[in-house]
């Protein structure tokens, strides 16, 4: 094959995947790149320091990890079911961006910001409001379960579409954590896909990261090469569902 | 032996009446704290406006001294019945509101003025967000 030829066919390839990134297997990804923000690679471990396999994964357990930041909880979670494909969402300013799908060899795992996007509700060492709720456990903001609800105002998001908003106050779906399943089956957060409260987060809640994260610039320190990964039932001494 | 049964009877109403009496003014109490509370943000506001850091202070004690009935199991007692599953909810938000006006005395005496005045709007959000729930916005 000429030189000139070989070229254009590499330059070709850039250009499709730079139009369309989803290119990039296995990665949950707006079609045009709109509302996502790329963050180190952070490796999703248990307390312990060891990386969790996604077929590991308790299904229907809320796991928390803090990422982008030192201080920003997220939820993990492997639903019992795939989860649906492609879900157009919209910010509460109208901006839209494309959710592509859980990840794993189902499609099952998905991943939240777990900070809410009404009134900020999200986990502490002390409690959290904030959870997905199995199948199996009835919850008063929605008709049915499998959800994720915030039982400070009842706010309930549909885990397997992107968290888009089922009922209650919240305007916008909960920013997704953008994970990577790689081929040893570890698990890799890369980025945030959709808007998300980041700065509202750090600016209403400065004493308690004073508390527990000796200050806000700790706080807001990004989180690199790994997450610790554990039960909410071991991040929260007590867990508020209604 | 009529007279024993009567006074049994007897006895068992005042108990009765004694007890719902005793609910009744917890119910008052903690209606009164709330009275208390919107006094405490009005006089921090008042203190925030005015420039007077002492007012702002005054408020904040004010305020604490009716966190106890938030903090506590009584406050059931003023919830809504369709809403005393909620409790804990109340609870929560009266730790965030002695958290933050801590931290608005804390702001005061270091001389952050910003971060105080910050803190009167997380109290309000706080007392709103529990309205919105409790009263049913």
């Amino acid at each position: 094959m000429e030189r000139r030829s070989f070229l254009k066919i590499i330059a070709a390839g850039a250009t499709i995947v730079a139009v369309n990134p989803s290119l990039i297997g296995g990665t949950l990804y707006a079609a045009d790149g709109r509302m996502f923000k790329a963050y180190e690679k952070a490796q999703i471990v248990d307390a312990a320091g060891v990386p969790i396999k996604a077929s590991s994964l308790e299904k229907e357990v809320t796991y928390i990890f803090n990422y982008p930041f030192n201080s920003t909880p997220c939820m993990l979670v492997n639903l019992p079911e795939p989860t649906e494909q492609e879900v157009s969402l919209k910010s509460e300013i109208g901006e839209e961006y494309l959710w592509k799908s859980g990840v794993g060899a189902k499609r099952t795992i998905v991943a939240y910001s777990a900070i809410c996007a009404h009134q900020l509700t999200h986990p502490t060492p002390n409690d959290s409001f904030i959870k997905y709720v199995p199948k199996a456990t009835p919850t008063m903001a929605y008709a049915k379960s499998g959800i994720i609800v915030c039982s400070s105002h009842l706010s309930a998001y549909d885990a397997g579409a992107g968290a888009k908003v089922l009922s209650g106050a919240a305007l916008q779906p909960l920013a997704a954590v953008v994970l990577e399943v790689a081929a040893d089956d570890t698990i890799w957060a890369v980025g945030v896909l959709g808007s998300d409260k980041f700065q509202d987060y750090f600016k209403a809640f400065k004493p308690e990261l004073k508390e527990f994260y000796g200050g806000v610039a700790e706080a807001k320190t990004l989180v690199s090469i790994s997450a610790k990964t554990v039960k909410l039932t071991e991040y929260s001494k007590e867990i508020i569902q209604y | 032996m009529k007279k024993l049964v009567s006074a049994l009877a007897l006895v068992s109403i005042l108990a009765v009446s004694s007890q719902a009496a005793k609910q009744v003014d917890t119910r008052l109490e903690l209606m009164k704290d709330m009275r208390t509370m919107m006094d405490a943000m009005e006089q921090i506001q008042r203190g925030g406006l005015y420039s007077s850091t002492d007012d702002m202070k005054v408020g904040v004690k004010k305020l604490q001294g009716t966190l106890k009935s938030l903090e506590s199991e009584n406050v059931k007692a003023i919830l809504p019945k369709d809403q005393v599953y909620a409790y804990k909810f109340a609870q929560k938000t009266a730790q965030m509101l002695r958290m933050y006006s801590d931290d608005m005395v804390t702001s005061i005496d270091a001389g952050k003025m910003d971060n105080a005045l910050d803190d009167y709007t997380q109290l309000l959000k706080q007392c709103t967000s529990c309205h919105i729930r409790i009263r049913n916005w």
